[in-house]
């Protein structure tokens, strides 16, 4: 990769040994993916949680020295004009003093949470940065974590990242550079996989259905849905977080919908493969079926906001929730930013959620904290998928309303 | 014991190891589909649920998923339990990331898919520097 000389000198060290092994990550991160050079970001969502339950046993040592890594990176500036949010924890600061956080860790990422905000990180703790005022223009480069963000940022704004991890995250943050690769470029931008889809799409859930069906047969790939309209914001959130669970995928192209595909051919760059996988209702119930696996019918968890919810999503569970009471044995978890719970409260719609027996979670979620439990019901395909392994919980994944009812019943009683 | 395989491939993170394959024609998220501290696959119906990573040569497509791979990856390496090296049919940018800060040895675009002739429990030695595998058949 092909250095400028200021570049070369912080790698050098002219900048000191931590931005010299940051310049090292992005010089060789490049020249494996196939960068020619180095361009400027001016946007990032980085991640600096401490292990704490998320690797829950591991030793002394392996938590202490993750955490002086962190410290170290939140000890420099960000760059210059790059905004930079945060990802989720794996604690939320709403409650620090449980018996499941370890007290050497809590304190940790108090001390890196402040850090990082002096050097310059908006400390968002979301994994929907786009929700809470990160929302980066057409064509803007940017070095996002959390692959359903990346998605998105692709493919419903039209920005420009790749699937960043902690390290070169950071880097990017701290130097404002990326190496330029992937779908930061036009021709690596082009649909490798048609999908026709003749499904009806009915709510956010039937989209992560259709992301969890088309991220497991596009890998790596782009993706192109053609024949469905066009999605909201939650179904799009959706959309991106199945796609980037079942695969690794950085964008989709939503034929007339993803700000550079406005058609079919479009998203191929004018070479639509004859080829084409089908998307029909069948499918659409059977993505349903892969993540069902109660072995009964009461549930002792219903988890909401996978990705963190919107205003519009808190809203409408605020709604079936109003005036109701959720079953004794039963927690109901929203997990959403800090700035939409803020919302929430003005509007009154955390009240009504918690006079429900519910709470609005903030900073994390339940698979990040491996919080135990038995039975989960949620609308996130991601969520369900994860917290399979994760929580060791079973699964089951429906729409937001029969998720509600199952939370008032404190039973699964079906989608109507 | 039989005679070593030797096929050739790219390195895309130098370094030489050793050790038992670990193979499935799968992708893998390192977060939320591996225990760090286990150092087990945890995805449920995933080909290599239950199987314990360290010290393997983990032949897989690719990695998939979240972006905290790199970080479980390298809560796993100080936990003693990360694969000693990657041997992948594709490169994603995350798994690259994860072996560059972890010094993981890995190695992509095999002559022959890794699949045809790499099976669970062959001694595989990887050499990223040289882009070789050497691959001796389990007894």
């Amino acid at each position: 990769m092909e250095l400028t000389a200021e570049q070369q000198s912080v790698l050098d060290g002219s900048r000191g040994p931590y931005l010299a092994k940051c310049m090292r990550w992005l010089v060789e991160w490049g020249g494996v993916m196939g960068a020619g050079r180095l361009i400027p970001v001016t946007n990032t969502h980085a991640l600096f949680p401490v292990a704490n339950v998320m690797a829950r046993g591991a030793s002394r040592h392996t938590l202490e020295q993750q955490a002086a890594d962190l410290r170290e990176a939140c000890s420099h500036a960000t760059a210059p004009g790059c905004v930079c949010t945060v990802h989720t924890l794996f604690l939320t600061m709403d409650e620090l003093d449980t018996p499941e956080n370890d007290p050497e860790q809590v304190r940790a990422q108090r001390e890196i949470n402040a850090l990082a905000a002096e050097a310059g990180f908006l400390n968002t703790f979301t994994c929907a940065p786009y929700l809470v005022g990160n929302v980066p223009l057409k064509g803007e480069i940017c070095a996002w974590t959390e692959s359903s963000a990346v998605v998105y940022a692709n493919s419903i704004l039209g920005a420009r990242t790749t699937r960043h991890g902690t390290e070169s995250a950071m880097a990017a943050s701290l130097l404002g550079l990326v190496p330029e690769f992937g779908v930061l470029l036009d021709e690596h931008r082009k649909g490798t996989l048609r999908i026709e889809v003749s499904a009806d799409l009915d709510s956010p859930t039937d989209w992560g259905a259709l992301g969890y069906f088309a991220g497991n047969r596009a890998g790596l790939g782009i993706p192109v849905f053609h024949g469905v309209r066009r999605p909201s914001q939650d179904e799009a959130k959706q959309l991106c977080a199945a796609l980037a669970t079942s695969g690794g995928v950085s964008m989709c192209h939503i034929a007339g919908v993803t700000p550079e595909a406005p058609t079919l051919e479009a998203a191929f760059h004018g070479d639509v493969p004859a080829e084409y996988l089908s998307f029909t209702d069948e499918t659409l119930r059977g993505m349903y079926r892969a993540l069902r696996n109660p072995t009964g019918e009461e549930i002792d968890t219903v988890i909401l906001g996978c990705p963190h919810a919107s205003i519009h999503e808190i809203a409408e569970i605020a709604a079936l929730l109003k005036g109701r009471r959720i079953a004794a044995h039963v927690r109901l978890w929203v997990d959403a930013a800090r700035a939409t719970r803020a919302s929430a409260d003005a509007m009154g719609y955390t009240a009504i959620i918690e006079a429900a027996g519910g709470r609005i979670l903030c900073d994390t979620c339940p698979t990040n904290m491996r919080m135990p439990a038995r039975r989960i019901v949620t609308p996130g395909f991601k969520q369900a998928h994860y917290a399979r392994g994760m929580i060791g919980a079973e699964v089951i994944v429906a729409e937001t309303r029969p998720c509600i009812e199952a939370a008032v019943a404190g039973r699964w009683l079906g989608d109507e | 014991m039989s005679e070593p395989v030797t096929v050739k491939g790219r390195g895309v993170v130098g370094g030489c190891a050793e050790g038992e394959a670990l193979v499935a024609d799968a992708m893998l998220s390192f977060w939320g589909e591996v225990d760090p501290v286990q150092g087990t696959v945890i995805a449920v119906g995933h080909p290599l649920e239950g199987c314990c990573l360290r010290g393997r040569v983990l032949v897989i497509r690719s990695t998939k998923g979240s972006s905290a791979t790199p970080m479980v990856l390298g809560l796993a390496k100080l936990e003693g339990n990360a694969p000693v090296a990657f041997v992948n049919l594709e490169v994603d940018s995350l798994a690259a990331l994860g072996c560059i800060v972890n010094s993981i040895p890995m190695i992509t675009d095999l002559e022959r898919s890794p699949f045809e002739f790499i099976r669970t429990g062959d001694r595989v030695r990887v050499d990223a520097d040289r882009g070789i595998v050497e691959v001796t058949a389990r007894g």
